[in-house]
């Protein structure tokens, strides 16, 4: 199996131009240097980031309490089922 | 006393493997997968279904929770956890216990993950409100005891989501990051981690979180 550009969904548009911009900004100075690896990669090709809107950003339920509704979303997005209802 | 588990796509494959094997090492066949430490296994034409339920029952039974009002999430969304330095102290050694059986289950309940790992984090000196918010975990988990992974049939792609919560922790405001892969439609890797250093702006938040996912899809 090849997978060529592994996409990587982020829900925060500043966070993808930093991946994308190679020029240090003094905003940006602080952030560690081990953290930048991941320039090297969106510019070898091997991952590209994109946007998703933060309503079907699946990793919600790792970083935060969610309201019920938006929990049973996530949590049937990911494959996790109730065997009850299934066959 | 070893376990070995194998699969193939055809029945030849595997008895020719099984042939191999007995003339290497004294072993008997178990049969088709159905339990394996602690995960249920559940084979059906569409995919697996794995599931603990079992493991779920022993520790509400092991906590005399079984009789408790169901909750729907894990967490409320208003709950707010510090050291709580004047609240009244709990048993550590039963809050303890409780943490360790629950971290059992996130082998396939990746849902109570987040409210697991911030119960976690207080574990040297539990509060009575700490204990609250792992019961409310169980009460979560009476009435989703049948809840499981269920990795099915889907076209191949990976997609990585990441995301953080800026600044989340109150007590050192440094950000969680949570980020999760999925291979089609079934999830194969996921984590939750409070961030070692402290973010100065949620898009900073947010780009440590994406670098984290990145250098495990990397691993994996």
């Amino acid at each position: 199996m090849k997978i060529n550009k592994v996409p990587l969904l982020c829900d925060n548009t500043s966070a993808i131009n930093l991946t994308k911009n190679q020029i240090q900004h003094s905003r940006t100075k602080h952030i560690e240097i081990h953290h930048h690896f991941i320039k090297d990669h969106v510019s070898n090709g091997d991952c590209e980031v994109q946007f998703i809107e933060t309503g079907r950003q699946l990793a919600d339920i790792f970083t935060k309490p969610l309201a019920k509704d938006k929990f049973f979303f996530i949590r049937n997005e990911l494959g996790i089922l109730d065997s009850k209802y299934l066959a | 006393m070893l376990m070995a588990l194998y699969g193939a796509t055809n029945d030849s494959l595997c008895e020719e493997f099984v042939a191999a094997m007995r003339g290497e090492f004294e072993m008997s066949m178990m049969g088709e997968l159905s339990f394996f430490l602690g995960l249920q296994v559940k084979e059906s034409k569409d995919g697996i279904f794995l599931s603990q339920t079992k493991c779920c029952k022993k520790i509400f039974k092991k906590f005399e929770m079984e009789n408790y009002k169901e909750e729907s999430t894990p967490m409320s969304t208003s709950c707010f956890m510090d050291l709580d330095l004047a609240g009244t102290t709990v048993d550590q050694t039963k809050f303890r216990g409780l943490i360790g059986s629950l971290l059992y289950l996130t082998a396939s309940r990746l849902d109570i993950m987040f409210a697991l790992c911030l119960c976690a984090r207080f574990q040297p000196n539990p509060k009575e409100s700490h204990f609250k918010a792992a019961k409310r975990i169980l009460k979560y988990l009476t009435g989703t005891t049948t809840v499981g992974l269920w990795p099915f049939h889907s076209p191949i792609h990976l997609f990585g989501y990441s995301d953080s919560d800026f600044a989340g922790c109150k007590l050192d405001r440094k950000s969680r990051s949570g980020t999760c892969h999925l291979l089609g439609s079934s999830i194969i890797s996921w984590h939750s981690k409070k961030q070692a250093c402290v973010a100065l702006s949620n898009a900073d938040a947010e780009y440590i979180a994406a670098v984290l996912k990145f250098s495990r899809s990397n691993n994996n």
